[in-house]
């Protein structure tokens, strides 16, 4: 199977610069602010597609990092002991996720939601009746963890053009361990 | 994981009961979430709109009056805008031809909202401010496809033809030494005249008036935990944590002030030859509450940039922070609470990362509106939002 997403890509982005961007009416604003979106969202994909399995992958050791930190340092009531049994059995699922051979993308993405949403979980009930120095601890491991996930976002969409001055951002390869090819550098 | 995207009637009651907000707010977000099942956004024609703007004005206009030159505008993030002339008699005057805008929400957007809210809004400050004349709204849907407004298009530009930035809802927009010093003076004073305007007495029916101690923070709390609730993917332990953060240190309010809410550069007009404000736009966040928020808002890192000369950031393109916060000061008499400003710091970066982040996955994973793509592309943003965020709650925690 020959037709991949890669070349796919290339030839629409190829036919929206070439053929359809200059036909399209210019007094119609909507129309060509769209097509410009549909090409730059075309770029984006073409760059980060083949990069998303390594991205998911980094996401989910670092959440599993966050998890275990917090499993070992919060204690509570019984809201909080609950959401942490569930985080437990999340970790569990997550790091099965990794050590799974073959796991497949989607398996991977739900492995990440999902403990997004027990740690989210876990910091809802510590702040009901956990005990309040966990807080501050379990406050400043979420605020660590968030940093390293912000800058892989930024890095991430850096193809996008939000900031003006991207040198203190490093490329999304260096971040999430994904190869590059000798003599080629990050978008 | 629960379908958000087939609400049941259980879930949205659970909502409400956990997160009471105004009951405007209540209104719109409960009737987006009724919504949800049902179809995308299906594309609407210039025809069919200015159908709905004649039917919208039939019942209000006892002349005759005609519709032409309807075009789409661009320009915004949330909400579908049509630009048209309108040849009429306003208030049995001689015929004359309007330039008009009509400002329709989509089925979702990057951010619900009302627009009687925003109708009520521009005309209780039409006296105070520039502003474009609103002239009609359709509050419910009733003769346009979705609730829209009808108001005056204003004449000016949104940033400087030969400037920098400002490509994206005008963030970052450099006006330049000449624009920046006759704009700044005018972009504090029109906030301090909103802040100290004496809404008492005004049309303000879609708002709550808010009440002594920490009410008006609590809302706002409310109403964007529910938008995180109802449009977000998963849940993100940061946002999570910031909300615990935010409940746990609600300011009191210390007197009641009406807001723009959305208050920044990209979101006024001007007049480039004499550098005059011609009109300020999008008061879709618009509520009566705490000016700390506007002040916050106006404040975020991410709509200013550093001056090229001094490499000192400018609050929207306009002055440094300390000297903004100054002028605003003298210009009020009102007090800055740097607490407060604080706190609502953390909860406008917060709310924003919401919009950024949840709203817009969840409006064009849906396809509820008439720029998904435009939609989809905003998620993107939200990294500098939560990264603001994470900044301002590790000096606060």
């Amino acid at each position: 199977m020959d037709l991949r997403a890669p070349l796919q890509l290339q030839a629409m982005i190829k036919s929206m610069t070439d053929v359809v961007l200059p036909a399209l009416d210019p007094a119609n604003q909507m129309a060509q602010e769209q097509a410009q979106l549909i090409l730059g969202m075309m770029h984006l994909m073409a760059v980060r597609l083949p990069m998303e399995y390594h991205y998911d992958i980094d996401q989910l050791k670092r959440y599993l990092a966050l998890a275990g930190e917090l499993q070992e340092t919060v204690t509570g009531g019984p809201l909080t002991n609950a959401a942490l049994e569930t985080l437990v059995q999340s970790s569990l699922s997550g790091t099965d996720c990794l050590t799974r051979p073959q796991v497949s993308p989607g398996d991977l993405e739900a492995a990440v939601l999902d403990l997004r949403t027990q740690i989210s979980g876990l910091v809802e009930a510590l702040w009901q009746d956990g005990e309040a120095d966990c807080r501050a601890v379990a406050g400043k491991a979420v605020l660590a963890a968030a940093k390293e996930q912000i800058l892989r976002e930024r890095a991430w969409f850096v193809p996008q053009g939000w900031d003006a001055d991207t040198s203190a951002i490093p490329a999304i390869e260096t971040l999430i361990d994904f190869p590059t090819p000798p003599g080629q550098t990050g978008a | 994981m629960f379908d958000k995207d087939r609400p049941s009637d259980a879930w949205l009651s659970s909502l409400r009961d956990r997160f009471p907000c105004e009951p405007e707010v209540d209104r719109f977000l409960s009737s987006k979430l009724e919504r949800r099942a049902g179809p995308g956004y299906a594309p609407v024609s210039l025809a069919t709109l200015c159908a709905g703007v004649e039917a919208l004005l039939r019942p209000n206009l006892d002349s005759h009056f005609e519709l032409s030159n309807a075009r789409w505008l661009t320009g915004g993030a949330s909400k579908l805008q049509m630009a048209f002339d309108l040849t009429w008699r306003p208030n049995a005057e001689a015929e004359q031809t309007t330039p008009m805008v009509l400002r329709m929400q989509p089925a979702e957007s990057i951010v619900e909202t009302s627009r009687l809210r925003e109708f009520q809004l521009i005309n209780a400050c039409a006296d105070v401010v520039p502003v474009p004349p609103a002239y009609w709204v359709d509050a419910d849907g009733e003769y346009l496809p979705y609730p829209g407004l009808v108001y005056g298009l204003a004449a000016g530009a949104t940033k400087p033809s030969s400037g920098v930035g400002g490509e994206v809802s005008g963030m970052g927009t450099d006006y330049g030494p000449r624009l920046r010093e006759l704009l700044a003076p005018q972009f504090v004073h029109i906030l301090a005249r909103i802040h100290t305007h004496d809404w008492q007495g005004v049309e303000l029916s879609a708002f709550e008036i808010p009440g002594p101690g920490t009410v008006t923070a609590e809302r706002q709390l409310n109403w964007w935990s529910r938008v995180a609730e109802e449009d977000g993917l998963a849940d993100i332990p940061l946002l999570t944590l910031a909300a615990q953060w935010l409940r746990a240190n609600l300011p009191s309010l210390d007197r009641v002030s009406i807001l723009h809410g959305d208050y920044r550069c990209g979101n006024f007009l001007f007049d480039e030859a004499s550098g005059k404000i011609t009109a300020w736009l999008d008061w879709e966040l618009g509520h009566l509450g705490d000016r700390h928020e506007d002040l916050a808002w106006v404040t975020t890192r991410t709509w200013g940039h550093p001056d090229p000369d001094t490499g000192v950031d400018l609050v929207c393109g306009m002055m440094p922070k300390p000297e903004f916060l100054a002028a605003y000061e003298q210009a009020s008499s009102l007090a800055v609470n740097l607490e407060t400003l604080r706190y609502y710091q953390v909860l406008n970066t917060w709310k924003t990362a919401i919009m950024s982040h949840h709203t817009s996955y969840r409006a064009a994973h849906g396809g509820k509106t008439h720029q998904d793509v435009l939609v989809a592309w905003c998620i993107g943003v939200s990294s500098k939002f939560t990264e603001q965020l994470n900044e301002v709650l590790e000096e606060v925690m």
